[in-house]
């Protein structure tokens, strides 16, 4: 767990998410890539992303943050984190 | 804590478990009682009035009242998963509101089957639209648990092009509930067909997540009521070891008691270890769900295929050791014989779990 008054930077988090998509899919992903469009996640596979960026930062994604679109590439779930780390407000 | 709700739970439930079963009814009163003092949704957060649970806690909570009456486990398992739903899709009023409910003495349902969608739950056709500043439910559900006790029935459907989930009062216009006569199994744990004919709600009913995806909404639910139900048969394989090795002690035949029976020792041997297998795949579940690893998505649907499985096979076990013995209607065992095998069919038939186990299995190797 991170601390919540904790700084983090977009590249360090792009990186972490990123390095969790490389164990688990054996892909390496670019940071604007959809990883739904390749047809790559399933539906459990969409849960474990949420529970892994709730785990890996210290947030709680709930209500109408819990969106694909929230985690369809990298570079939005590294927004997410960003967003509701710093306090940024859930549904 | 766990030990005072354990001790609630048995001195609740007493000896009646047997009377329910037949009857196919627990008290209403009985359940909104266990339902006020949070112990029907235990894991729901302090600040919407639950008991704060711990998901290990909970879990062993699940198992010892699976142990004494499945039908109650069901309700908890429903209860809980209704509130864990409004929990991860609702907006922070509709938490503080409805979780209140829950652990207030109100009953809840979750509704995803369909006359035309069970395993296949992307295929259900159950509707959720806005019109005129209010939201519409239509459709039908089949083989809904608890709802024909429940106040509030979690309705899983279609809304603009994607899933959410509407929470619905039994008492609205539009809504008729009947109870299905006879279920195979946790006889009292109030099955029911609801039938939802243009029913209309204010639009804070619709939990804040709506438009996303059917069967990821489903699968988040689906979860929390997998490790619930995992439990349950942990439960179930523990009545049934009781009084497999009790009978298998006293009972004597051919001058000597049945353990001594080397046949009926091996009924015992995999009963004990069904049970234990059971128990460990269910604490590594409950394990990673605590600890927010992402290992929970499949360790909820490995330890309910483990612990659905050896319930059903671990039950037929104690009835065969028990014979004439455990075959009454309602007697622990023959309860314990029927529950199990529903426990096989429901929250992902084994059939669904293999093929989600099998999908992890080929990704772990690329």
């Amino acid at each position: 767990m991170t601390d919540s008054t904790t700084e983090l930077p977009v590249a360090a988090i792009e990186q972490r998410i990123g390095e969790f998509l490389e164990a688990k899919t054996r892909t390496t992903w670019e940071r604007d890539v959809d990883l739904f469009a390749s047809g790559a996640v399933s539906s459990l596979f969409a849960m474990e992303l949420v529970v892994f960026v709730e785990g890996a930062f210290g947030i709680q994604v709930e209500g109408a943050d819990l969106a694909m679109d929230n985690f369809r590439t990298v570079e939005r779930m590294s927004a997410l984190v960003t967003r509701l780390h710093s306090g940024g407000g859930g549904a | 804590m766990l030990d005072a709700l354990s001790a609630l739970v048995t001195e609740t439930v007493a000896d009646a478990a047997s009377e329910w079963d037949v009857s196919g009814e627990i008290p209403v009163g009985v359940l909104r009682g266990l339902g006020a003092k949070g112990v029907l949704c235990a894991e729901a957060k302090p600040e919407f009035g639950g008991l704060g649970l711990s998901g290990a806690d909970n879990g062993r909570l699940a198992a010892h009242t699976g142990a004494l009456c499945s039908s109650l486990r069901s309700v908890m398992t429903s209860q809980g998963m209704a509130a864990w739903t409004i929990q991860r899709f609702g907006d922070r009023a509709q938490r503080g509101e409805y979780i209140g409910r829950l652990t207030g003495g109100d009953l809840a349902a979750v509704a995803f089957s369909e006359p035309g969608a069970g395993s296949d739950l992307s295929a259900m056709t159950t509707e959720i639209r806005h019109e005129g500043g209010e939201i519409v439910v239509d459709g039908l559900k089949t083989w809904i648990t608890v709802a024909g006790y429940a106040d509030w029935i979690v309705v899983f459907g279609r809304y603009e092009g994607g899933g959410a989930v509407a929470l619905v009062p039994a008492s609205a216009p539009g809504v008729r509930v009947t109870r299905v006569a006879e279920p195979l199994g946790c006889r009292a744990a109030g099955h029911a067909t609801v039938v939802l004919d243009d029913v209309r709600l204010p639009e804070r009913h619709l939990l804040a997540v709506a438009g996303q995806p059917v069967l990821m909404l489903t699968t988040i639910a689906l979860t929390y009521g997998r490790l619930s139900v995992a439990w349950g048969c942990v439960g179930i394989l523990r009545a049934c070891l009781t009084a497999a090795a009790r009978h298998a002690a006293r009972r004597e035949q051919f001058g000597k008691p049945l353990l001594q029976h080397q046949l009926v020792a091996r009924h015992l041997a995999e009963l004990y270890a069904a049970e234990r297998t059971a128990t460990f795949a269910c604490e590594q579940a409950s394990r990673s769900w605590d600890d927010g690893s992402p290992e929970q998505v499949q360790a909820a649907v490995l330890a309910k295929h483990v612990a659905a499985g050896n319930a059903a096979r671990g039950a037929a076990s104690a009835l065969q050791v028990l014979a004439s013995a455990g075959a009454a209607g309602g007697h622990v065992v023959e309860r314990a014989f029927r529950d199990a095998k529903l426990m096989e069919v429901i929250e992902g038939s084994n059939e669904i779990c293999q093929l989600m186990l099998a999908e992890h299995a080929a990704s772990a190797v690329g």
